[in-house]
């Protein structure tokens, strides 16, 4: 086979052309990050910028990206740089512009004062070019013309004030109003998007490479929204909490630590409120699910995946099991307010916020501990009835010990997850919105003996108990008031112990999981 | 969807040469080998062999790290044009590795290092700005175990081309009038006939390429390959997952493809190293190649003590 | 599993399993046999006795620890599989007592709203034929519609928000990120999943609530938009984790066999590994919307809770009640056929999502034949 061409390995000088366009990538990153912080009221968006305004300076930003992004295309077209596109820019972007310049054309024929019909012809007549534009030129022309298009006509917008601060927009029949406030951020960061995905699209010189490029940009762009969005949130909370949570805290005194947060109910006598009784609930609550379900989840996941031979049985435990695991937790709270509250002396109280718990916990333990125990390898039990030892033996002497780092990361896991629960023990487990300390449970010292039955008793587990995440409920509901000094503060900081007391869990899984990871590389 | 053939494609006992393989070795030449080696140092002028030629490959002092772990050595050799070059060698002796870095498929192992160079027609492929796409459209690669792609048989001819834009396909191209089924037609057709698969499956392109038998999944994976239209073909021991049959075609295949590319093949197989090649080099453990000539020099005679002792069945 | 087995294969393995047992008891010694039978059976009266909620369920169950440890120490490896049986159909039993308790509670409200149809009397249909939910003023009705538009409402925003994102995420995870950044990224997401959706509710009344009402000048904060954001977002990690399995799960060499073709990554993860792993990646999604659908705290302290169906329907700005938010919200002070009205919520919910888990678990063994053919 004889080749007419041979292409070269390596590409073309192109330095400049791919400066311009990481330029304009980052510049559109600038202004997203820009109009983030405008949509979060971090700056005003007729906040003065070089003599104008905010929203103005956008727009004009937005405007040099479009005609940028145009310039990229028709650099590219005209073969003023050697780039390497496709003969379309394909169905993907074909269908995302087309949508876009529907809503443009729609919303611009509406402002215009036309009517429903109007807005139909208005939104099929620019989607349809739009359409023409994406598919049918070279994708140099196709990625960047519609987008740049996008950019500008939003940039228009804002330079001339048509859309700008003061500017409102009632949405009749919604019962809402747009106001500029809200409505120029939102602008702009959708219009740098499209800008930041087209020059990244001409960065990489169009093409298998270029499409490469813009999806990676948009990529790291959502899970980077989303790590901000966690670091965010738990910053929010952790700085409104902490007042609350270090109220009154004090080191010395016997090299004691006083915390009063912590170790004060909310009674009329304490000085400083606390959530000591929610935070013992908390904890009995998970100790009592986790002695319940710790045992049956990996008693269950032995027999399924030792013992059982695959069939109905396994398939039905199986298909229950996802059932479970994925039935919404008031479900669970429904259930256990029906099932348990009637046997256990007719009221809210923390042995039915146990179970019910407890019954959420156990097809969470049962799937990982049944990982866990599908993870050790066969050889291990070849091995050891090779040696003639009996299955049971090697159960317990081979295939637990292989399985317990896998059941133990689980089962903490889990646990984190019940702990932050509320909905099944509003139904089921009850207790007061600002518990004295006297309302914390004494589980251990309450075991009565009697004669009589049921024999053993014990009333502590019998009474409607309060939970960290059933007090921030109870105070929401309460309207954040009550007979605390500061409500608010105090509100925030149960937030924050909820929050950390699950982090925790979820913190010390993820590093036992990490542990035993590093050990087995080893 | 089940597979008609699974006894061709059942795993093979052979372990396959992963980044992870670990060597145990000393530096210098006091090599005290666990495989059974006699401690020997490599001679330069064995492995400055010239198979006369045009040189499509030129690999100069290549070394390869995978972490701590020194995978090649030094290794230099002129790979000549349409012809097919046997890489033979026990386990781990970085044989796939060399074989990987001739069309950059180690950047996909992140802990691999690469120093040295190699040239392709006279081009560095690890110099800066280099087009992964355009590099590998020219080295094409088949690999230990057959992978077709879920998809139909003729999906899996017209991929490469698809993805470079060379044939258009789909919704928006029939919309807009640029679909040529006819040239993906005729390209499907011509590849699969070039890998000896045409008579085979022509009358079902649209079923699903996993319900083909091994051989026939590994003759797939080459016409893909030939789609493209590649100068260098790279084979990673194309035919260890398959049954006597299936191999003495893909042997035959792999002759009659040297016509007209450079066919580059790792073997675990002596007799097919001496079956189908024009030129051999053996890697030795350590990541070493010890001794590069004629095919039919390295099976009867050749100069290193090591090489005769592997070749004669002593280790490996 | 095969669903289309003959009758006579029921019967054959009836047969075979009877057999079997036959041989066991023959086999066991008779005391450990004794044991075993002593512990299941105080351990069946005791659960039978709790059913009746009879004060003696304390009795037989200690019988049965009794039983159980005596076992232990003589018949160890029989006594554990006995347990570890026992164990097991505990998950049954849980589902079915789950499914029995919801359905029996709600039976009042689906009496109570029995509508006729052409003549025949059906019950329940009341709930959805009218839009009237007033369990206080006449004429009292309990119709579940205005809450299950308020579901799909927020279920159906908080899909556009996460399974997107997570489809994006979970790419990231499994085929982008460099793998120091992965073993950032995916504790981080899991620690997402963390967060207690009370919290998540906390910060929607309190921050974001005001700040809607203020920017869109809203007669209240309540919005179904910005709970389904919220809904969305913890909908999230699920979808992230779920698709990152089926990702990863797609043979490698599938993906080196189209980077050596020539492709870029994009191409081989979009032409190669998410078509291979669609199934996977809907199973995702469709987790990720059973999690939305139940999703309670969060709706409950963001929502007004006014059983009504926004005007016009699809608008955003309204956000009246869920199905879950109107259980978290009127238990308690609920009684009689109300109470069940919020039962056969319950049975909705749990019904819906149900479905949904059953569907993304047949996907996902789909999936697997599929990719068990690959390799």
């Amino acid at each position: 086979m004889s080749r007419a061409t041979r292409t070269a390995l390596v590409r073309d000088d192109r330095t400049a052309y791919e400066a311009a366009a990481g330029s304009a990538v980052g510049l559109s990153g600038i202004a997203f990050a820009v109009g983030l912080a405008a949509l979060l009221g971090l700056v005003a968006i007729d906040a003065p910028v070089a003599g104008v305004g905010l929203s103005v300076a956008l727009g004009a930003v937005l405007l040099a990206l479009g005609a940028a992004v145009v310039g990229f295309g028709v650099a590219s077209r005209t073969g003023y740089v050697d780039t390497g596109p496709q003969p379309s820019a394909g169905i993907v972007a074909a269908a995302a512009f087309t949508g876009i310049w529907v809503a443009v054309g729609a919303a611009a024929s509406g402002a215009a004062g036309l009517g429903t019909g109007g807005r139909l012809g208005g939104g099929a007549v620019l989607g349809g070019v739009a359409f023409a534009t994406t598919a049918l030129p070279r994708e140099d022309i196709g990625s960047t013309v519609p987008a740049g298009a996008v950019a500008g006509l939003c940039g228009l917008a804002l330079i001339s004030g048509v859309v700008g601060p003061g500017w409102e927009h009632a949405l009749v029949g919604y019962n809402a109003t747009l106001f500029g406030d809200t409505v120029v951020p939102v602008v702009v960061l959708f219009a740098s998007l499209v800008t930041g995905w087209s020059a990244a699209k001409a960065s990489g010189g169009f093409g298998a490479r270029g499409r490469n490029v813009g999806a990676y940009v948009l990529i790291y762009l959502v899970v980077g929204s989303i790590l901000a969005v966690l670091v965010g949130l738990v910053a929010f909370v952790a700085a409104k909490g902490l007042p609350g949570l270090l109220n009154g805290v004090s080191v010395g005194g016997a090299g004691l630590v006083s915390w009063p947060f912590l170790t004060n109910g909310a009674g009329l006598l304490a000085d400083v409120a606390g959530v000591f009784p929610a935070l013992v609930g908390t904890v009995w609550l998970v100790v009592g699910a986790v002695c319940f379900a710790v045992p049956t989840g990996v008693g269950a996941a032995v027999f399924l995946s030792e013992y059982a031979e695959q069939g109905r049985f396994t398939g039905a435990v199986e298909v229950a099991t996802n059932g479970l695991w994925s039935t919404p937790s008031i479900v669970f709270g429904l259930f256990g307010a029906a099932f348990l509250i009637p046997r256990f002396g007719n009221q809210k109280s923390l042995i039915a916020g146990m179970l019910t718990l407890g019954f959420m916990l156990l097809p969470l333990v049962l799937i990982t501990s049944r990982e866990a125990i599908l993870a050790v390898p066969d050889e291990y039990r070849d091995a050891s009835a090779a040696l003639g030892v009996s299955k049971w033996q090697t159960i317990r002497s081979v295939v637990l010990p292989a399985a317990i780092p896998g059941v133990t990361t689980g089962v903490i896991l889990g646990v984190g997850r019940i702990a932050g629960e509320t909905a099944p023990i509003l139904l089921t487990m009850g207790g007061g919105v600002l518990p004295a300390k006297a309302a914390a449970p004494d589980v251990l010292g309450s075991f009565r003996l009697s004669a009589s039955p049921p024999f053993v008793s014990n009333p502590a587990l019998l009474e409607a108990t309060s939970a960290l995440p059933y007090q921030l409920y109870a105070l929401i509901t309460a309207g954040l008031s009550g007979n605390i000094r500061n409500p608010q503060e105090f509100a925030w900081g149960l937030a924050l112990t909820l929050l950390l007391v699950v982090l925790a869990f979820y913190a010390v899984g993820i590093a036992t999981r990490y542990y035993f990871r590093q050990k087995l590389h080893q | 969807m089940s597979q008609t053939d699974t006894a061709e494609t059942a795993e093979t006992a052979e372990t396959a040469e992963t980044a992870a393989t670990t060597v145990n070795r000393t530096d210098g030449q006091d090599v005290s080998t666990t495989a059974g080696e006699t401690a020997e140092e490599t001679r330069p002028e064995w492995t400055s062999y010239d198979a006369g030629g045009e040189t499509k490959l030129a690999v100069d002092d290549l070394d390869v790290h995978y972490g701590d772990d020194h995978a090649l050595k030094g290794v230099s050799m002129d790979i000549p044009e349409e012809s097919v070059t046997a890489l033979i060698g026990p386990s781990g002796c970085g044989k796939s590795t060399f074989l990987r870095c001739l069309n950059r498929m180690n950047d996909r192992i992140r802990a691999a290092s690469v120093d040295g160079s190699v040239a392709l027609d006279g081009e560095g492929i690890y110099q800066d700005g280099v087009d992964l796409v355009e590099l590998r459209k020219r080295v094409g690669m088949v690999f230990q175990s057959p992978n077709p792609f879920p998809k139909s048989i003729r999906e899996n001819v017209s991929y490469g081309p698809r993805k470079h834009g060379d044939i258009e396909t789909g919704l928006l191209a029939r919309l807009t009038g640029r679909a040529e089924p006819d040239r993906e037609e005729a390209l499907v057709e011509r590849s699969l006939e070039r890998a000896a698969l045409w008579e085979e499956v022509s009358d079902r392109l649209d079923d699903n390429a996993l319900g083909l038998s091994g051989g026939q999944q590994q003759r797939l994976c080459i016409a893909r390959c030939l789609a493209v239209d590649p100068e260098v073909i790279l084979m990673d021991e194309p035919a260890s997952a398959l049954d006597p049959i299936a191999t003495s075609k893909i042997e035959d295949l792999i002759e009659d493809l040297a016509r007209d590319y450079t066919v580059v093949v790792v073997t675990h197989s002596m007799q097919q190293a001496a079956r189908v090649s024009d030129q051999t080099a053996v890697f030795l453990t350590g990541g070493e190649l010890v001794e590069y000539d004629d095919t039919e020099k390295i099976f009867e005679n050749p100069e290193s003590q090591r090489v005769e002792d592997y070749v004669s069945g002593k280790f490996g | 599993m095969s669903l289309t087995t003959p009758r006579t294969d029921w019967r054959a393995s009836i047969e075979r399993r009877l057999t079997r047992t036959r041989a066991f008891v023959d086999d066991a010694d008779p005391e450990a046999l004794a044991v075993i039978l002593a512990s299941m059976g105080s351990l069946l009266v005791a659960f039978v006795g709790f059913l009746l909620a009879s004060a003696w369920t304390a009795v037989p169950f200690g019988a049965f620890l009794i039983a159980a440890g005596y076992g232990w120490v003589r018949h160890q490896a029989l006594v554990a599989r006995a347990v570890a049986f026992a164990m097991t159909t505990v998950t049954l039993v849980t589902l079915g007592l789950v499914v029995a308790f919801i359905f029996a509670e709600s039976i009042p409200a689906f009496r109570y709203e029995t509508a006729s149809v052409f003549g025949v009397s059906v019950p329940g249909l009341g709930m959805f034929a009218q839009a009237r939910w007033d369990a206080v003023s006449e004429p009292v009705r309990y119709s579940l519609l205005p809450m299950i538009h308020g579901t799909v409402m927020v279920t159906t925003i908080a899909t556009l928000v996460a399974a997107p994102l997570g489809v994006a995420a979970a790419l990231f995870v499994a085929e982008i990120a460099p793998p120091r950044v992965r073993e950032l990224v995916k504790p981080g997401i899991e620690v997402l999943a963390g967060i207690p959706s009370i919290v998540y509710g906390f910060i929607g009344f309190t921050v974001i609530n005001p700040w809607a009402s203020d920017a869109f000048a809203l007669n209240g904060g309540s919005t179904y938009l910005f709970v389904g954001m919220v809904v969305g977002l913890m909908a999230l990690p699920t979808v992230v984790s779920v698709a990152e399995d089926a990702l990863t799960s797609v043979p490698d060499v599938m993906k080196d066999g189209s980077l050596a073709l020539g492709a870029t990554d994009w191409q081989s993860m979009t032409s190669i590994t998410l078509p291979a792993a669609f199934s996977g990646v809907s199973a995702a999604v469709l987790l990720g919307v059973g999690r939305a659908i139940g999703e309670t705290m969060a709706a409950t302290v963001m929502l007004a809770g006014v059983p009504r169906i926004s005007d016009p329907l699809v608008n955003v700005f309204y956000g009246y009640e869920t199905l879950t938010s109107l259980i978290a919200r009127g238990y308690g002070s609920a009684n009689g056929v109300h109470e069940s009205a919020l039962f056969a919520a319950g049975v909705v919910l749990f019904v819906t999502v149900l479905c949904l888990s059953v569907g993304s678990q047949y996907i996902e063994a789909r999936m697997r034949r599929r990719l068990g053919g690959a390799e």
